[in-house]
């Protein structure tokens, strides 16, 4: 159990470090959008609305990334307000780094309100476990993730189950709400 | 028979010889003159205004210092201030060393140019442009730079479609616009409606130094 609690606390770090500092101000971002043939228009940029959009779902390996650093969001399809620094993935949208991955059926980055949130079969991988949820929401200013619906925490030696879990990153505090399961096998608490 | 003289003898044969020898000359050395060849007229008028039309309406304006014009081909130098035309209203102004007009075609070709908008903040340079006056096209087959509206672009081809506002950029694009640097194989930029649609491969630098 202890070990378990530990992946977590690894998995909101991440969180923590990777999502939040996303088109942070002052640094240096790119996007791209790959194996689109040239005479096909993938993307379209309204500069009187500020809102950059992507779509290759109808082109067989084109993929649109946007890196910062060592932080990845990739997906099919994309839009960008760049007034208000809005930033959504959508149909196989996946969030990487290092050895942490999120994919989800929509991965969205509030730029003002320095908020994530992904949503439709959230998983989210690290080395040690992996976390199953209908939605997750990240706060970068309060420095929290929850994640709801149907949440599933899988560790190597157990698993965790509920529907609202919440990680308080600065208090290093792991909260459940409503009922929550566990099981844990006996071989990997001696560890 | 006359007794000739030998010394008369050899006076007349002497004659003969030569006759015969001029006879030769002219038929295969001295060529005749050629005929005459029509050289289509050529006019050079000085400090001049050219005013190229379409159904009637101006499409473009040039002063110049000097036009010559040869068959269908107008050479225009020294060159003040272009005006081009849409819908009778002052469009874009050029500057450029020469330009060149085939009456015929309706193209004018313009050498070393620079293109502005007085009202819009529309800059352009290029070594060639090419206007032509039936598509409404202002075609840059080299290199040109664009500034428009605060974005600085970089492209290997470019053409404007006057008609439809379109800017069509290929080949190494560059676009930068503020802290974005958009790079892309190609681009058409809706100059009315501000929208970018990007074809092919596409890089975007954000956060980059201004």
């Amino acid at each position: 159990m202890k070990r378990g609690l530990t992946s977590l606390l690894v998995v909101a770090v991440v969180l923590g470090c990777g999502m939040g500092l996303v088109y942070a101000q002052g640094t240096v971002g790119t996007l791209e959008i790959t194996g689109v043939p040239t005479d096909v228009a993938a993307g379209r940029y309204d500069r009187e609305a500020g809102v950059f959009s992507a779509d290759v779902t109808e082109i067989e390996g084109a993929l649109i990334t946007v890196k910062l650093e060592d932080v990845k969001i990739l997906g099919k399809t994309m839009e960008w307000r760049t007034d208000d620094d809005y930033l959504v993935f959508t149909v196989d949208a996946k969030l990487t780094q290092a050895d942490f991955e999120l994919t989800g059926e929509q991965i969205e980055y509030f730029g003002e309100a320095k908020k994530l949130k992904s949503t439709g079969k959230v998983v989210v991988i690290t080395e040690d476990s992996t976390v199953y949820a209908d939605q997750l929401d990240y706060d970068e200013e309060t420095d929290e993730a929850i994640f709801t619906g149907n949440v599933r925490v899988v560790f190597s030696d157990g698993v965790l189950e509920g529907e609202k879990f919440l990680m308080l990153l600065e208090k290093s505090e792991l909260q459940f709400f409503g009922s929550f399961q566990g099981e844990f096998s006996d071989s990997d608490d001696k560890q | 028979m006359i007794k000739l003289h030998p010394w008369v003898k050899r006076v007349i044969v002497i004659l003969v010889v030569l006759i015969i020898a001029l006879v030769l000359a002219f038929r295969f050395f001295v060529e005749p003159p050629p005929p005459a060849v029509s050289v289509p007229p050529s006019v050079q008028l000085l400090e001049s205004r050219l005013v190229g039309r379409k159904d009637g309406f101006r499409q473009w304006e040039i002063w110049a210092q000097s036009v010559l014009q040869t068959g269908d081909l107008v050479t225009l130098t020294d060159l003040d201030e272009i005006t081009m035309f849409q819908d009778e209203e002052e469009y874009l102004f050029l500057d450029a060393q020469t330009a060149i007009w085939d009456r015929k075609q309706d193209i004018l070709h313009l050498h070393e140019s620079i293109v502005w908008d007085r009202d819009e903040g529309f800059y352009l340079e290029s070594d060639v442009l090419i206007w032509d006056g039936n598509k409404e096209t202002l075609t840059s087959p080299g290199p040109v730079f664009i500034v428009w509206e605060g974005l600085e672009i970089n492209a290997t081809e470019m053409i404007l479609e006057s008609r439809e506002n379109l800017l069509y950029l290929r080949d190494d694009v560059q676009i930068r616009d503020g802290s974005m640097i958009w790079r892309t194989d190609s681009a058409v930029y809706d100059l009315d409606h501000e929208r970018m649609d990007f074809y092919g491969s596409l890089v975007l630098e954000e956060g980059a130094n201004e």
